[in-house]
């Protein structure tokens, strides 16, 4: 987590976020990794750079050509 | 009886006249027939009714009256051609050090294209920063100054530099794999016909497995992927399809997949064969699920989306630790939504590539690919296909499927589709 994403809070219940292992499923591949969430609710928080980094690698990968 | 179920256009095998031809089933099996008006009938068999041929197809449009008209004679590449250039092949050599039974080129002996001569071709061929370029043959690896129109194609722009080879050279001479990959060698296409030396001494005239394990081993010493190309010849080697696979796999990462060819029937060959003796697309789908079924389930394999469906199909996969194959594609392929050539040339390229020798290691952490982490640096490393080529002779010749073709011969500055440029009058 980066000293940035440390700060962030859920919007819905104020609590700040932890790094979490969290698992989401993609084109038929089921995947785990460690994201920001918060700790009473659950929701994640998808950092920019994760979007535009290793998910946007994996849509590469994982797409038909 | 044979039904009618699809209307197309061909060659006479004998004049290669543009003729009209249909797609006739007898039951399941189709085949492709035409009449030349000077020279008769002709049948060849395209489908053995092993999978859905409809299904497979997906919603192609046949050829409309007034399409195509000069297809194939106008090759290089006309208006009509309906898909971009995806790899471009460049004949550097006529001569081989091989005299095969069959080969698309008919190798033989003359003088080489001089080196300047190359690298102007090499030039006005790329787009740079995007081209695939085949270097082929003959057999280039009989150029001494290879490494030097490797580098040349890699000056001009050429993101991928491929070599299409029978690999003697590269199991024999450490040294020229080693300044093949210094000047920018990107992969390597190795003629593969089989796991046992009596196939090679068949098609090829003398037993090269171990030659063939050679050359794979040296291309590894410098982090050069290897593809295996085997040629599919009925009654040759068709009972070896699943020992090819394993072979590949057993061999990864250096071995990066496995690209069969189906027989066709131009270049050198015998004569024109009979039905018997093709193996069409079904035939070798049905053969890898028999024969390996264990590690390419059949429903891992997808019609080409680049080229015509009938013309080829891919699977994608990871090697595991334990030497099995996970599918990255399941299930039904969206085959009605065309990908663009250069789509198709940065997926494909992206797996035969071996990554940067760092990269490339075998990951710490075993088969962690339940991670996003895991799973990208397994894709990286162990990446694999299974893919298949089936190129179309004067026999089967269908400008349906020509006029998406992909694979494109570069020839006195035109781009010319592969079939085309090779295609053969019988004799």
């Amino acid at each position: 987590m980066t000293e940035k994403e440390r700060k962030w809070k859920c919007g819905k219940c104020s609590q700040v976020l932890t790094l979490q292992k969290v698992v989401f499923d993609y084109l038929g591949h089921t995947f785990s990794h460690e994201v920001p969430a918060c700790p009473k609710c659950g929701q994640v928080f998808i950092s920019k750079e994760l979007a535009e980094g290793r998910i946007a690698e994996l849509e590469e990968e994982l797409e038909d050509k | 009886m044979r039904e009618i179920i699809r209307k197309t256009y061909s060659v006479c095998p004998v004049c290669l006249k543009r003729i009209p031809a249909v797609h006739a089933a007898e039951g399941k099996t189709v085949y492709l027939e035409k009449t030349c008006p000077e020279h008769g009938n002709f049948s060849a068999v395209i489908w053995r009714g092993l999978r859905d041929l409809e299904a497979w197809r997906g919603n192609l449009p046949e050829i409309a009256e007034g399409e195509n008209e000069n297809c194939p004679h106008a090759c290089g590449l006309c208006p009509e051609h309906r898909q971009g250039t995806c790899c471009v092949l460049l004949e550097v050599t006529k001569r081989c050090n091989l005299n095969c039974a069959f080969c698309f080129a008919e190798g033989g002996s003359g003088e080489d294209i001089p080196f300047a001569a190359l690298q102007r071709q090499l030039h006005d061929l790329a787009e740079p920063g995007k081209t695939l370029v085949q270097l082929s043959g003959g057999e280039p690896t009989v150029r001494d100054d290879l490494p030097r129109i490797v580098a040349a194609a890699k000056e001009a722009g050429c993101r991928y530099v491929q070599l299409n080879t029978n690999g003697i050279r590269l199991a024999a001479d450490k040294e020229y794999v080693r300044a093949l990959a210094k000047a920018g060698l990107s992969f390597v296409f190795m003629q593969f016909d089989g796991t046992r030396d009596p196939i090679y001494r068949t098609l090829r005239g003398r037993g090269l497995f171990d030659i063939k394990k050679q050359a794979i081993e040296n291309c590894a010493q410098h982090n050069l992927g290897v593809t295996l190309v085997p040629t599919i010849v009925p009654g040759v080697n068709t009972g070896d399809i699943g020992n090819i696979i394993r072979f590949a796999v057993a061999h990864s990462p250096a071995v990066r997949g496995v690209h069969f060819q189906p027989v066709s029937y131009f270049g050198r060959f015998p004569s024109l064969p009979s039905d018997s003796r093709r193996f069409t697309l079904d035939e070798l789908l049905l053969a890898i699920e028999d024969q390996a079924g264990e590690l390419v389930p059949g429903d891992s394999l997808h019609p080409s989306r680049c080229d015509h469906p009938l013309c080829g199909f891919h699977g994608d996969y990871l090697v595991m630790q334990d030497q099995t194959l996970h599918p990255l594609h399941k299930g039904q392929s969206n085959c009605c939504e065309p990908v663009t050539a250069e789509q198709n040339r940065n997926f494909v390229a992206r797996r035969w590539q071996r990554p940067d020798a760092e990269d490339a290691k075998e990951p710490a952490v075993g088969d962690d690919i339940e991670t996003l982490e895991g799973f990208l640096r397994r894709i990286c490393s162990h990446s694999f296909t299974v893919t298949a080529m089936a190129f179309q002779d004067a026999g089967n010749l269908d400008l349906e499927r020509l006029r998406t073709c992909s694979l494109h011969v570069y020839s006195d500055g035109r781009f010319v589709p592969f079939c085309a440029y090779y295609l053969t009058k019988q004799a």
